[in-house]
């Protein structure tokens, strides 16, 4: 009896040792916080190690059409996914579509108050941080949103791009930008800025977080058992409790 | 001598180097050699008087102005000194014609009056035609000249010139010789000459100051203190050795009659300008041969009877003052003096060549 | 090549020249001070001005975010006083390439300014010259091969100049995107084709600057 305790405690060890894969997830900027507390609860139970590489979804496709070694590609927007998914670097089927958010307007916590896009137009707004539009979706979003108001060709000299849609919030937090489009997720994070205008969801574009397992994944079984877990009502408690929408419906196309 | 016009009292030490000492030195208005062996501190004392070197003690000055005080911290820089100085090298500014460096110094002049300035200056040194070329293309006397006339374009009230002659060949600087001296008394600005060769002090200085161990040990007219250095340090330094008064009896093909005291002496006249009277003869102490009185015909054109007065040996050598019916020095290696059997009271033969009997005219 | 990379290539020179206005005066009077006096702080200076060259592009870029962001302690004043912005708009394109480029001018210059021997500038100053006539005069016509390979060499990095730009200026199409900030975005975008007309463009460029740079430092009379 003495000796089989160690003995079982070994093999235990042994046969976590065989079964603990490390899952490579590259994931849309915004989704920095609450992946990671999910995926902290995730590895106590499963005995997997989860790692991330949080970039805007348009770098994040890019490495991964060079040949990066990825499980899981997670964007923030269907269009980085749809390119994927035509070069065939998707597995089909396990695409889901899985959160939504909102576009709000932040400006520096000590600068004056906007109340409406339309003053993006003012003379005192001089610096406007927006995500590029070609890579960061945050950006794409916040640009079809100004040209449906017909404020983009107004606003447009304003601009400064930037890389993801955490350089957008580090530029407005920073002072040097007058105001950014970030999503009400990040506003919530950063103590620095505030809310200055939230998109109300009928004149928004519609925001929706794709995830999908990435062809020749090298570690596909863990992967998808992690899929499953960031849809499981587990995961759906922490992403709402960061101010994320969780959508139940299935795949966008 | 005359007024002082310029005092220096002043000590000037590079780190790791000798010090540099004057003492109560005391220039006229004439034109002063600074006399001394390489490593002397002529060249350092020069350009402390000229401001390019700040001493660490003392005081310069300059008739009634003050030129460096340390201890009121007083130091006139150079460009207001009204100084004008003419390094061993020159100095030439590469990158600018012969015209652009001569008028260099004269930017605060209207520029007709500039132009006028230039032009007499170039035609006074000789340099019309030369106006456009680069220091490069110039001979070794024409750059010379260059950089006096950038030096006195400015009518400067001082002048310093440090060993103007030893960057030339020997025969140009034997030729230039003549026409720096002429040239200098024609000026007539106080000037401050440093030189190693004593035959240049004699030729172009009215007084001389003898530099030793860093330091001004005599300072004089130039024939008194060649011919009696104060005392043996001078004597090191000046190389005491034949100079004496001579009056020219003759010139003929070229060869001069001197007469110094009773003794007459051959010498080459080529240099000597011409209706001279007066002149200093020197003799190098080495270029002095003896013979026994016994001999027969040789070359030298000069044979002088002598009579042995004293012998001193200094090392390998022995130097030999004689008695020719004026004091005449020789020097010769110690295996000679044997060979002629020399003692003191003897008598012997001394020979000179013509070309070896420096004629240095006399007239002030 | 279209109109717009042209206007890309125009805009970079334009920067490029702009930053040399910068460098030049700051640069010539570092390069003579180092060359020709002795101070205490002597070493330190050498060093702060060597930093740019060593330090990672973007560590540079930051410091100057620091100091010329609307926050920091040159920008705010700016801001404040003449409603002037640096950073995200050209200046800070200039100011960046500046920044990068000024040590190897000045370490070019230096080195020109102590090859010219000083018996000339010194026999200027017994003729009646200032400092400033002396410098003007004689010590920089003396350095001027030295001081030209310095500003070509300047020139060739104010146009390659990458992190620090990105950084402080940003990537505004047609206001800041210089040269190299515009390849990387070409790049990130997969504009291929874009990508490599503009490297084939600033590779001549740099070629044509350091070659006739190294010319001009090489040949020795």
């Amino acid at each position: 009896m003495k000796n089989k305790i160690p003995v079982a405690i070994l093999s235990s060890l042994f046969a976590l040792q065989l079964h603990a894969a490390q899952v490579t997830v590259f994931a849309a900027a915004s989704l920095n916080e609450s992946l990671k507390q999910i995926a902290a609860d995730y590895e106590k139970t499963s005995g997997d190690k989860i790692i991330f590489n949080f970039a805007a979804s348009g770098t994040l496709s890019r490495q991964i059409e060079a040949g990066a070694p990825v499980d899981i590609f997670f964007a923030a927007d269907e269009t980085k996914a749809d390119a994927l998914e035509k070069k065939g670097l998707l597995v089909s089927g396990t695409r889901k579509s899985l959160l939504g958010n909102s576009l709000v307007i932040v400006t520096p916590t000590d600068a004056a108050a906007i109340h409406s896009p339309a003053e993006l137009t003012n003379a005192a707004v001089q610096h406007i941080a927006l995500g590029e539009a070609k890579t960061v979706p945050c950006g794409t979003y916040a640009k079809a949103y100004l040209e449906k108001l017909q404020l983009w060709l107004a606003v447009e000299p304003k601009v400064v791009p930037c890389e993801s849609v955490r350089a957008v919030l580090a530029a407005v937090e920073s002072g040097n930008v007058d105001a950014g489009f970030v999503y009400k997720t990040d506003a919530a994070i950063s103590k620095k800025v505030k809310v200055a205008y939230e998109v109300p969801a009928a004149d928004a574009p519609k925001i929706s977080y794709p995830l999908a397992l990435v062809k020749d994944a090298p570690q596909s079984e863990a992967a998808k058992r992690f899929i499953t877990y960031l849809d499981s009502d587990a995961a759906s408690a922490v992403f709402k409790q960061f101010g994320f929408i969780v959508l139940s419906s299935p795949p966008a196309k | 001598m005359t007024d002082a016009i310029l005092t220096a009292n002043f000590s000037k030490r590079f780190s790791g180097g000798p010090e540099i000492v004057t003492d109560d030195l005391h220039i006229g208005s004439g034109i002063t050699v600074l006399f001394g062996a390489s490593g002397s501190g002529k060249t350092t004392i020069l350009r402390c008087l000229a401001g390019l070197e700040r001493p660490e003690i003392g005081t310069i000055h300059f008739g009634e102005e003050i030129w460096f005080d340390a201890g009121r911290n007083i130091f006139l820089p150079s460009r207001k000194r009204g100084v004008g100085f003419v390094p061993q090298d020159y100095a030439l500014f590469p990158h600018l014609t012969v015209a652009r460096n001569v008028g260099y110094g004269l930017n605060d002049l209207p520029a007709a009056e500039r132009t006028v300035r230039e032009v007499e200056t170039l035609h006074w040194l000789g340099l019309e035609g030369l106006e456009n070329r680069l220091p490069r293309e110039l001979s070794g006397g024409q750059q010379q000249r260059v950089a006096l006339a950038r030096a006195v374009v400015r009518r400067p009230r001082l002048l310093l010139l440090d060993e103007p002659l030893a960057a030339l060949d020997t025969p140009t600087r034997l030729r230039l010789r003549g026409e720096l001296r002429q040239l200098l008394r024609q000026l007539g600005i106080p000037t401050i000459l440093v030189t190693h060769d004593r035959i240049e002090a004699l030729a172009l200085g009215d007084d001389v100051v003898v530099l030793h161990g860093g330091r001004n040990v005599q300072h004089g007219a130039v024939p008194g203190v060649f011919s009696r250095p104060v005392n043996l340090a001078v004597a090191e330094v000046i190389a005491v050795e034949t100079i004496q008064l001579g009056h020219i009896l003759e010139v003929r093909d070229g060869l001069a009659t001197v007469a110094v005291e009773a003794a007459r002496l051959t010498a080459l006249a080529t240099d000597l300008p011409a209706g001279v009277r007066e002149v200093y003869v020197c003799i190098r102490a080495e270029d002095v041969i003896l013979m026994r009185a016994d001999t027969i015909q040789s070359s030298p054109r000069n044979r002088l009877v002598a009579t042995v007065r004293t012998l001193t040996r200094e090392g390998p050598l022995v130097r030999a003052s004689l008695d020719c019916g004026f004091p005449l020095t020789a020097l010769l290696t110690h295996p000679a003096c044997e060979e002629l059997d020399l003692r003191e009271g003897g008598q012997l033969v001394a020979l000179v060549k013509a070309p070896q009997v420096h004629l240095i005219p006399f007239a002030r | 090549m279209s109109s717009a990379e042209w206007q890309l290539v125009g805009f970079s020179l334009r920067m490029a020249l702009a930053s040399l206005l910068l460098i030049l005066p700051v640069g010539l009077a570092l390069a003579w001070w180092l060359a020709r006096k002795d101070w205490r702080g002597k070493a330190l200076v050498e060093t702060l001005v060597s930093l740019p060259l060593v330090l990672p592009p973007v560590v540079t870029g930051l410091v100057l975010l620091q100091l010329f962001g609307r926050r920091g302690p040159v920008g705010s004043w700016l801001h404040t006083t003449f409603n002037y912005d640096v950073v995200f708009t050209w200046r800070a394109v200039v100011l960046a390439l500046a920044t990068m480029s000024l040590p190897l001018f000045v370490r070019a210059a230096r080195t020109a300014f102590e090859e010219v021997d000083e018996k000339f500038e010194q026999l200027a100053r017994t003729l009646g010259a200032g400092e400033w006539r002396v410098f003007f005069t004689i010590t920089l016509p003396l350095a001027k091969r030295g001081v030209l390979a310095g500003t070509l060499l300047a020139f060739a990095r104010a146009l390659g100049e990458f992190g620090a730009t990105i950084m402080v200026a940003g990537n505004i199409p047609g206001q800041t995107t210089t040269l190299p900030v515009a390849i990387y975005q070409a790049v990130e975008n997969g504009e291929d084709v874009h990508a490599w007309t503009l490297a084939g463009v600033s590779a001549v460029i740099a070629f044509a600057a350091v070659f006739i740079s190294e010319k001009l430092q090489r040949r020795r009379k």
